[in-house]
């Protein structure tokens, strides 16, 4: 009877493990054939992975919706290109001679997705739904400064500031939370921030079909009023692991690897090695640079500043730790981003010179070596870094090596991220990594860092002598209509602190990007939030 | 019968609460706030008065005794709230999760069993010889290589040099196969191993002696006696592995893009979405205890010697 039992026990195992292949097998009937890159020879598809769903696609929130699907279907009323601000929806704009009224002419022949017409009275009635959840938008200086919004007539949109703000039209460049949702995307009592009905945007491509945490398609906006995309179907597949997104790419399944972050620089360095992808690296899209805090009495003096910025072979590292993934960098902000062409001459690696600067400031290495000492307190410092991030934390690791050899005793910390935005926002740290945010964000940016304590960089500069003179021409770059004022002043600003080494350039970080050989026209996007499918071939 | 189950039943309740307070204190007392964690996942500036925004809109400026009763209060209407992050209602989100990781992990144990029981089997009847000792190097293999790597391996030569199956994803029967194998693997080792051990000491028991003296057939002996007691442990081991079986689905699921629970766990984690953390830890214990009582029940019923010596010792 028992044996009878531990058959039918077996026979049980055997009937469940069918039926959940059959079950899976059961909602096979889904895309398949469609996000194969191999099988799609019939219809044009460029298949990528990312690594989360795209989410609910609200053009006014942040995460979980992405900023790749958002980029797709919702377009800015003008656009960031090649380190100019061009016309998007809006086909020309005039600004006030006081700085503070900007009226837009809206282009006329566009559609939304779905069919009905973009006009100013949509424009306003999306920048109002911005301005409802106000609070959570006021990290782009623009939206406190809103003091009206008007829809002049169809095609005639105007915007009143409170004060003159030159970056307000890089603010509208941006792929959230100032683009534009149609009508019947709306909820009814039109309050974006609690969701949408529907993503119905004016952009090239539209959502055509959606499997949550799995894949998404995008296919062309038939109403689109520009140039018409050149592929017939873009398929986002939901990649969680960046081994995975290689792997899935080796075998095929992927046309494109394009996203910071999406895989690992020795990933790239593989795929590129095998001589059958096309690997591409960017311009550089932001600099990486090391934050030595001046309210720390040791950094105050600027020959221990100085002392440390030559005391490390900048080179070597970045091209040891991104593998020359990343660029020596000699600029606080990369120079093809606007106002920041600045002339600096790079700080040469003097191991010996930055011995002298620091005998200099009177720390003194003891007799048997070591760590220097001044009024019997050492020279220790602590550099504190995000711990998922690996580049960081080999750089860490490299400087610590580097400046034990100039008698500097540095104490290496990673932190998970939210305890690191938090110790940067209360100014606890000696040193830091503080990474420029890039176009369409820099200058300006960078900036109001600068000017304004909590974003890591203000508090940081306190102990300058000339930090009032800084912040006064911040403002003055920021306020004045004068085009060429404002790069005098935020040149001024730049080389001042280049001079004063509390802010030392370390690497220009560069979009990667790998790619089959059928894949064609891949242009890499001058807005660091948008993505490179608008023009892209398959051939 | 029914009053142990009644009683058992009972008792996840206590460990249902214990384990709501545990994690309630171990998120307070880490350093992240899950409004600031909200904010950074969303790239936005912690500004002050934002902060406070969030925070109140997810009930974090409450006393911290309040707080615990009302997520209490929540837990018992089985109402987990609304996720932080999606905003959507976690409930919903997981019940369409859900069903993936079962799916997963139950052609996981589906595949343990079957694979591990011949395997068991043969390593005892062909104890100390060739075959033997090629699945104790098997069953070393599989209880120690991580399981990530070992997703990684199989896709690799599996899917990428041999092409037989999908690198990822979830849609068909091919699909299946590859995050079952990774998540099964370790199972399976730990399971012949077990089989093994005890088949060999049931091959020791007196009734076995008895039956071969009566003449009975090796064959019949083994299938029909031995393995039946054997595989008692196996049952008890599966309601304990079960726990680990989830933790490895958290893994397998991250590396072969299955759209489960375990991802989304992941992602409630990183960015402190605790209605999400508190389902996720809500639901393990009750299958983790559930799955333990379910395995008692089951070797009750295997081998009637447990119940008979419960009666005994309740008479």
């Amino acid at each position: 009877m028992f044996a009878s039992k531990g058959k039918k026990l077996l026979q049980g195992l055997l009937v469940l493990l069918v039926i959940s292949m059959v079950a899976a097998g059961c909602s096979s009937n889904n895309t398949e054939k469609s996000a194969d890159a191999g099988g799609a020879q019939a219809t044009k598809t460029i298949t990528m992975a990312w690594p989360r769903d795209i989410g609910p696609m609200n053009p006014h929130l942040y995460n979980p919706s992405q900023l790749l699907a958002q980029s797709m279907i919702y377009e800015p009323l003008v656009s960031y290109q090649d380190g100019k601000l061009v016309p998007a929806l809006a086909e020309s704009w005039t600004l006030s001679p006081d700085g503070k009224v900007y009226t837009f002419k809206i282009r006329s022949n566009v559609k939304f997705s779905d069919g009905t017409a973009f006009n100013a009275q949509l424009v306003k009635k999306n920048m109002d739904a911005v301005l409802h959840n106000k609070k959570l938008h006021t990290w782009l200086g623009m939206i406190p400064l809103i003091e009206k919004t008007e829809a002049l007539d169809d095609t005639t949109f105007r915007l009143t500031l409170t004060e003159s703000y030159y970056p307000a039209l890089y603010d509208l460049a941006v792929v959230r939370p100032v683009r534009f949702l149609g009508e019947a995307g709306f909820p009814e009592d039109g309050d974006t921030s609690k969701g949408i009905r529907s993503p119905i945007g004016t952009g090239p491509w539209v959502l055509s079909e959606y499997k949550k945490d799995e894949s998404a398609t995008f296919t062309p906006n038939p109403y689109y009023w520009g140039e018409k995309p050149k592929v017939d179907k873009v398929v986002v597949k939901v990649i969680p692991d960046a081994e995975t997104r290689v792997l899935s790419f080796e075998k095929g399944d992927l046309d494109l690897i394009y996203g910071e972050g999406l895989i690992s620089y020795d990933a790239y360095k593989e795929l590129e090695s095998t001589g059958k992808y096309v690997t591409k690296l960017s311009e550089p899209i932001a600099t990486r640079n090391l934050v030595l805090n001046t309210m720390n009495a040791k950094l105050a003096d600027l020959k221990v500043r100085q002392a440390l910025s030559m005391g490390f072979n900048k080179e070597a590292m970045v091209e040891g730790v991104t593998l020359g993934l990343e660029e020596k960098a000699d600029n606080i902000l990369p120079p093809n981003l606007p106002y920041a062409n600045i002339k600096v001459s790079p700080v040469k690696y003097d191991v010996e010179q930055a011995n002298v600067l620091l005998d200099e400031a009177g720390w003194k290495l003891p007799s048997g070596g070591g760590v220097r000492e001044k009024d019997g307190q050492a020279l220790e410092l602590e550099l504190m870094y995000d711990k998922a991030d690996l580049t960081m934390k080999a750089m860490a690791e490299t400087l610590q090596a580097e400046w034990a050899g100039i008698g500097v005793n540095l104490k290496i910390t990673g932190v998970e991220l939210t305890v690191y935005i938090q110790r940067r926002k209360a100014n606890e740290f000696d040193m830091n990594f503080y990474s420029t945010f890039g176009a369409p964000y820099d200058p300006h940016s960078f900036m109001t860092a600068v000017l304004q304590p909590g974003y890591g960089v203000s508090d940081t500069l306190a102990a300058l002598p000339m930090k009032a003179e800084i912040d006064k021409k911040i403002k003055e770059g920021m306020a004045t209509t004068d085009d060429k004022a404002r790069t005098g002043l935020f040149g001024s600003v730049l080389t001042t602190l280049q001079e004063q080494s509390s802010i030392l350039p370390i690497s220009y970080i560069k979009q990667m990007a790998v790619y089959r050989d059928n894949v064609a026209e891949f242009k890499f996007p001058s807005n660091r939030d948008e993505y490179p499918l608008h023009g892209i071939e398959k051939k | 019968m029914g009053v142990y189950i009644g009683k058992r039943v009972l008792a996840i309740i206590p460990i249902i609460l214990f384990s709501t307070l545990l994690m309630f204190v171990m998120i307070r007392v880490g350093p992240v706030d899950p409004a600031e964690a909200y904010l950074a996942a969303a790239h936005i500036q912690p500004d002050d008065e934002v902060l406070a925004a969030k925070r109140h809109e997810f009930g974090l400026d409450q006393p911290l005794l309040t707080q615990y009763i009302q997520s209490v209060g929540r837990l018992l209407r089985l109402d987990f709230g609304h996720s932080y992050l999606s905003n959507m209602p976690v409930w919903g989100e997981v019940a369409q999760k859900l069903p993936t990781t079962l799916q997963l992990a139950s052609a996981s144990i589906v595949l343990a069993l079957v694979v591990s029981i011949p395997l068991g089997v043969l390593a005892a009847i062909y104890k100390n010889r060739l075959i033997d000792h090629v699945i104790r190097v098997f069953a070393y293999i599989g209880a120690c290589v991580p399981v990530f790597w070992i997703g990684y391996l199989l896709m690799f030569f599996i899917s990428v040099k041999l092409e037989w199956l999908p690198v990822e994803g979830r849609g068909s029967v091919q699909h299946l196969i590859l995050p079952s194998i990774t998540l099964a693997l370790w199972l399976i080792a730990i399971y012949a191993r077990l089989l093994r051990t005890t088949v060999l000491e049931e091959l020791k028991e007196a009734y076995v002696r008895y039956a071969r003296a009566r003449g009975i057939k090796e064959r019949v002996i083994l299938y029909k006696y031995v393995l039946r007691i054997a595989i008692a442990p196996l049952i008890t081991g599966l309601g304990i592995n079960l726990g680990k079986l989830l933790t490895g689905a958290i893994i397998v699921e991250q590396v072969f893009s299955w759209p489960g629970f375990g991802r989304y766990f992941i992602e409630a984690i990183i960015n402190r979405d605790i209605p999400v953390i508190q389902c996720y830890v809500m639901l393990s214990v009750c299958v983790i205890a559930g799955s333990n009582l379910i395995a008692d029940l089951l070797q009750l019923f295997l081998d009637p010697r447990i119940a008979r010596k419960g009666r005994a010792s309740q008479g």
